[in-house]
């Protein structure tokens, strides 16, 4: 049975994406990507630099089967994103574009005023646009309405490893989101990968727990894996669980079964 | 810590040493008696790391301090690239190469000069650019170092400058012109001392200076980079104002990015005799308690030290580093004769052999994390 992630009208048989910042060096990097069998990787303009060796872009471009998106990360206003995702676009012919707007250069939390904006803007330019969001239910939708492609609320802050801190923002968001939910952002474990997937996330986006293990490749793997089992748990439809047993004894006979 | 306000001046602005103002005294944190109640940021964990005496706890730091920079920066180290533009300096800073009253060749880079100085640097790599001259003065002024900063920017998506305090209005012209950061050291967070180090000169205003990073991010400018130049004063007295510095920026300018660096003057034969010489083992436990109570902030190490020194602090608290600087004007296309530099540069390797090193230790050196247009 085929279960693609659909974005932007694209088709993709990963929903692992994963980021490429952090790693200790390209080559790392580039066997993190192929072993995490992601379709969809994130690539820094800031780390685009043609011919020198700590460029990003062109060793993952270089990997078939990839499509890259670029990230505004760096942007602190609409203006300046919309500038860095056309640049992104020349650039890798990509059409697609994470917006990041973080200002505090502390927690990178993303702006949702500024983002939303720059979404609204590149929307209207064409592009398939994946916006970095706090995990607030309110503003997914007004992206959606925006016309991003899909949304991306963050489990936790960028780097902090504190897993799906948002759940419960995650849950009434996911509930409602006529585009893909990715959570992006803050997972350290794949058991928490998986779990963002058991809640209905339609894909998650891992960077640091993945360039700060101490086998990259070996951990992007499990968080393949992890991606998937969560999927497969998600469409298998798991078990219902209450706070304690099931009576055994019906707890309505005395209605003698009368129907409502 | 009040000062004598009949300290007499020689010159300059300051008739006596500044009363400096709350957000950057270490005062209330240094008497363990006297700790204040009220600590919102948390000042006193600060000053336990740096007094915890047990060998056992530095190596403890150590650890912690790496395993927070590895989850907060990865395992990158960021670098950039000092340009002396000029050594003419109007100020008397007795541990300066460059004061005015040392004997020293004087120069300056001219246009085609600076554009061939740049190109050499780009030749390296570098593409993190810190451009860098004395005390403002006729030869060096701001007409000057805008042309310059615009040059740069041309060259290099990360230009910062590191040069005389100016007002906002100077600040908002270099963002203008293509500077994305100010790097400015307080030197010594002690006014009295300030007063008698900075002998005369417009850098005799110590206020002037230390609101400098205030002023530069009102202005637009995306970062700052602040230190205190260990070695002049009590190391610890100067450490403590440095953090509530960082955190006063931190709070009053929440979208600017605030960066430390940890420059010390070592005793140097030929060069000013440090009156409190800060050893290896303070230094680095400095900059262990700083990733500890910032683990967000970028620090900054730079090759004024040693290459041992450099080696074993990359990554495990130091997140950016100079690389093959020239501390001459002019230096990245020649030696310059009876010039020893604004300082000695300790580690002398190129860049090459300073990538090695960094890749042998699990780490990427990454000479290009900015885009210029977000300059624009």
């Amino acid at each position: 049975m085929k279960d693609a992630l659909l974005l932007g009208g694209y088709e993709f048989d990963s929903r692992l994406m994963i980021g490429t910042g952090k790693f200790s060096d390209v080559a790392a990097m580039t066997a993190a990507a192929r072993a995490s069998g992601a379709r969809l990787v994130t690539v820094a303009l800031s780390r685009f630099h043609r011919a020198a060796s700590d460029d990003l872009y062109q060793p993952l471009a270089a990997i078939p089967g990839l499509t890259l998106v670029p990230n505004t990360s760096g942007a602190r206003t609409a203006d300046e994103a919309v500038r860095a995702a056309m640049l992104g676009r020349e650039l890798s012919g990509s059409p697609f574009v994470k917006v990041e707007i973080h200002p505090n250069p502390r927690h990178l939390l993303p702006d949702p005023i500024e983002t939303h904006e720059a979404c609204r803007r590149l929307a209207k330019e064409g592009f398939a646009v994946l916006p970095y969001i706090p995990a607030d239910p309110v503003l997914a939708k007004r992206l959606e309405d925006a016309g991003c492609a899909a949304v991306m609320p963050l489990g936790s802050a960028i780097g902090s490893g504190r897993g799906l801190q948002t759940a419960e923002m995650l849950r009434l968001l996911i509930q409602d989101s006529l585009v893909p939910v990715i959570v992006d952002a803050g997972l350290r474990a794949p058991s928490e990968a998986a779990a963002a997937m058991e809640m209905g996330c339609a894909g998650v986006l891992v960077n640091s727990a993945i360039a700060v293990a101490k086998n990259p490749a070996a951990m992007a793997a499990a968080f393949a894996a992890a991606v998937q089992a969560g999927r497969a748990a998600r469409l298998a439809g798991l078990m219902d669980c209450g706070e304690s047993a099931s009576p055994t004894s019906p707890l309505t006979s005395f209605l003698g079964g009368q129907e409502a | 810590m009040s000062a004598s306000p009949s300290f007499p001046a020689a010159s300059g602005p300051a008739t006596g040493p500044a009363v400096r103002p709350d957000w950057a005294d270490p005062g209330p944190w240094l008497d363990a008696s006297a700790i204040p109640e009220r600590d919102d940021d948390d000042v006193g964990r600060l000053v336990r790391l740096l007094r915890d005496d047990p060998p056992a706890a530095l190596e403890r730091m150590a650890g912690e301090a790496e395993r927070l920079t590895r989850c907060r920066f990865g395992r990158v180290i960021q670098l950039y690239a000092p340009l002396y533009l000029s050594n003419y300096c109007s100020s008397g800073c007795a541990y300066c190469g460059y004061a005015a009253d040392r004997r020293q060749n004087r120069l300056r880079l001219e246009p085609d000069e600076i554009e061939a100085e740049l190109e050499a640097m780009q030749r390296m790599g570098i593409d993190d650019a810190l451009l860098l001259t004395g005390e403002r003065c006729p030869e060096a002024g701001m007409d000057y170092l805008a042309d310059a900063v615009a040059r740069a920017a041309r060259r290099f998506d990360h230009v910062g400058i590191e040069s005389f305090a100016m007002s906002a209005d100077e600040y908002q012209r270099l963002a203008d012109a293509g500077c994305a950061s100010l790097t400015i050291y307080q030197e010594t967070y002690d006014p009295a001392l300030y007063q008698d180090l900075h002998r005369w000169g417009p850098k005799r205003d110590y206020l002037f200076r230390l609101e400098a990073p205030d002023r530069a991010l009102a202005a637009g400018m995306r970062a700052v980079g602040i230190g205190a130049l260990l070695g002049l004063g009590d190391p610890i007295a100067d450490v403590v104002a440095l953090y509530r510095h960082a955190r006063h920026l931190q709070r009053r300018h929440w979208r600017g990015g605030v960066a430390v660096s940890f420059p010390r003057v070592r005793p140097e034969p030929g060069y000013w005799q440090p009156r409190r010489p800060v050893g290896d083992a303070l230094l680095a436990r400095v900059i262990f308690a700083f990733r500890l109570c910032l683990p967000d902030t970028p620090l900054a190490l730079s090759t004024r030290e040693q290459a041992a020194f450099r080696d074993g602090m990359a990554g495990i608290g130091i997140n950016r580093m100079s690389v093959a600087s020239r501390t001459t004007v002019g230096g990245y296309r020649r030696a310059v004769e009876g010039d020893g530099g604004q300082f000695a540069v300790r580690d002398t390797r190129d860049v090459d052999a300073f990538c090695r090193m960094l890749r042998r230790k699990g780490l990427e050196p990454v000479f290009k994390n900015w885009a210029a247009i977000f300059n624009e």
